[in-house]
This record gives structure tokens, sequence and C-alpha cells, in this order.
């Protein structure tokens, strides 16, 4: 037997929506990850995720707007997002994609398609009506 | 730019309200409003999940929600109607793009706010692809297409109430002008055709 230690890594789709969340709160225009319903049962507990979703993969992970999926070397990520006003969402989305890519890139997963769905276009807390 | 704290739908109605109303048979406007009934379909399904949490913490005091529960429930009922209808913005190699209707509807819902003497009503988006306009062939609102640059893309449909006294051609014409700039600098694609129907006076 080898005394060579295995090396090896093991990315879970619950990382990948980690640095997604994270990636995503931290581009310009962007307010806040929308909740869904998936993230708020995930939370509450997995039995309870069932009663929405009972066919979920243990590849996907779902947290408040967020759903990361790996499928062999490749991972796929969507977002619900909220953008600030002040910005064009199409754009905001656009560096979010590129943004995300770029952060699964450094994983060593291959980055697939991140989907962006903008559910809100509001004013940043504190700035309405100026 | 003012702006509506208040989700609404498209129709007007507040989404908490609807929340609020879930077990209620629907009212006489929710029967015939179709954006109203998606909304109520959505939002049972988070009833009926919040409704098993309640009675299990009936039975399982250890299961008693922690505080803040109240709090994120109403934040993803609310988030799940805007997650509605959706509109393909725009799709490429690193993913998709969508808007849902919810959203353009409460964008052009607070870009009506800022003209004077003009209260906003019942919003309605229609889509029509550039290929589909080709084709002869029409997706009502709901359907996800592609907005391309070709073309109209959006059809919006906004009744509003006018203050008396108002010059309403003029206010009009400045609605839609304040819509047209608000879509593009606000979603990034144009706004198509805009149709402002004024149905109702309001006393200022």
């Amino acid at each position: 037997m080898s005394d060579e230690p295995l090396q090896g890594s093991i990315i879970t789709s619950q990382l990948i929506a980690s640095l997604a969340s994270r990636t995503t709160l931290e581009t310009p225009g962007v307010l806040r990850l929308e909740p869904t319903i998936q993230g708020f049962l995930a939370r509450l507990g997995p039995s309870l995720q069932h009663l929405r979703n009972p066919g979920s993969q243990d590849s996907t992970f779902r947290h408040d707007g967020v759903t990361a999926t790996i499928s062999g070397a490749t991972a796929r990520v969507h977002l619900d997002i909220a953008t600030d006003i002040a910005y064009t969402a199409l754009d905001v989305a656009e560096a979010v994609q590129r943004r995300v890519q770029e952060s699964i890139s450094h994983t060593g997963l291959t980055p697939g398609a991140v989907d962006v769905t903008i559910l809100a276009i509001e004013h940043r807390r504190g700035t309405a009506n100026m | 730019m003012a702006i509506d704290d208040i989700p609404r739908l498209g129709c007007g109605r507040s989404i908490d309200r609807i929340w609020a109303t879930i077990d209620r048979p629907p009212t006489a406007h929710e029967e015939k409003c179709g954006q109203c009934q998606t909304a109520r379909t959505q939002l049972r399904g988070l009833s009926e999940a919040t409704r098993s949490l309640r009675e299990s913490d009936l039975h399982n005091p250890a299961l008693k929600p922690r505080p803040g529960v109240k709090n994120a429930i109403m934040d993803v009922a609310r988030a799940e109607v805007r997650q509605g209808s959706r509109i393909l913005l725009r799709s490429a190699d690193t993913g998709i793009t969508e808007i849902s209707e919810q959203a353009l509807s409460s964008l052009i819902r607070s870009a009506a706010a800022a003209i004077p003497g003009v209260h906003p009503r019942r919003c309605r988006i229609e889509i029509r692809a550039a290929a589909a306009s080709l084709a002869g062939e029409d997706h009502p609102a709901g359907t996800t297409v592609m907005a391309t640059d070709a073309g109209p893309r959006l059809i919006v449909n906004l009744r509003v109430a006018a203050a008396p006294g108002i010059v309403i051609p003029l206010a009009a014409e400045a609605l839609r002008h304040e819509i047209s700039s608000a879509i593009p600098a606000g979603v990034g694609i144009g706004a198509g055709t805009v149709n402002i129907i004024v149905e109702d006076l309001y006393d200022v």
C-alpha cells in the first residue's frame, strides 16, 4: 500500500449555493436574494421540504433565492433577486452571471448556466423619493 | 419617484390582503381576475404548509416556531407571488435572465405615480415576441417568450384615474413618456406599446 496520501476534494451543492449567494449580494445593484418556499422549508427541516418537493435530489441545494445543482463536474445555479431601481436590472443580472461563473470556476468545477430571475425592482431602503 | 411599498398584483390588489383572506371564499373581483386567481392558487400551497407546521406545534411543543417565523413566511409569500408570470429577457451562454411580470408592473406603477393628477390602477402587460409578431401569433401575459431587440415586445395596458381639472391628453402623454423612460432605464428593454386608459375621475 502506498504511503502517498490521497488527494481530493468534495465540492457540494451547498458550497456552490453559498458562493453564489455571497457573490450575488456583493454585486452592485443587487438588493437581496428573494426567499422561496423550498428554501424556507429547507430551513425548517428536511422532512418539511418534502411537503413541497418530494422528488428533491441530494445534488441540488436550495436556500433563500439560490438553487445550486451539480451534475458531474458542472455546477448550475438559479438565482431569484431584487434589484436597485437606480441600476438597469438586465445589466445587474449580466454582472451577477459573470461573477458567479467566475466564483464557481475557482472551485475547480465547470460553471454551467447561471439563470437569474428578477422578482422585484425597488429603491434601496432609505433612498426612496430622493 | 414615489414608490408603493406594499407589494401589489397588476390589478392593484395587495398580496398581503390576499394572503390574509386565503382561507375565505374569493371575492367577486378575485373570481373574475386571473392574476388574483393565480396568486390565490400559489399562496394556497404555502398556506397548507404553514397550517401543517402550526398543527405540529400544537402536538409537539419542541416544534414551536422560532421568533421571526411569521416575518419569514410573509417574505416567502410576497416573493412566491412575484414568481408568478415571467418574461424572458435574454438567453445567453452564461444563462437566461427573466423578470417577473409583477416586478415590471410595480415599476410601471411607480413611474405613473410620478405624474401629478394621475392615479395608476390596473396594469396588464402582454408580451409579443418579434418572431411571434411575424407569424401573427400573440403570446398572452403569463407565457415566457424571448424579448429580442427587434420590434415591439411589451404591450402595457395601464388604467388610471385622473384628477378633475387636469388636461387629460397632456397628462396621458406625460405618463406614457415616463413609463417609456422607466422601463429601459430600470429593466434594460424597450417599453414597446404603452396604452393608457383613463377610466375614472377622483376627488383631490
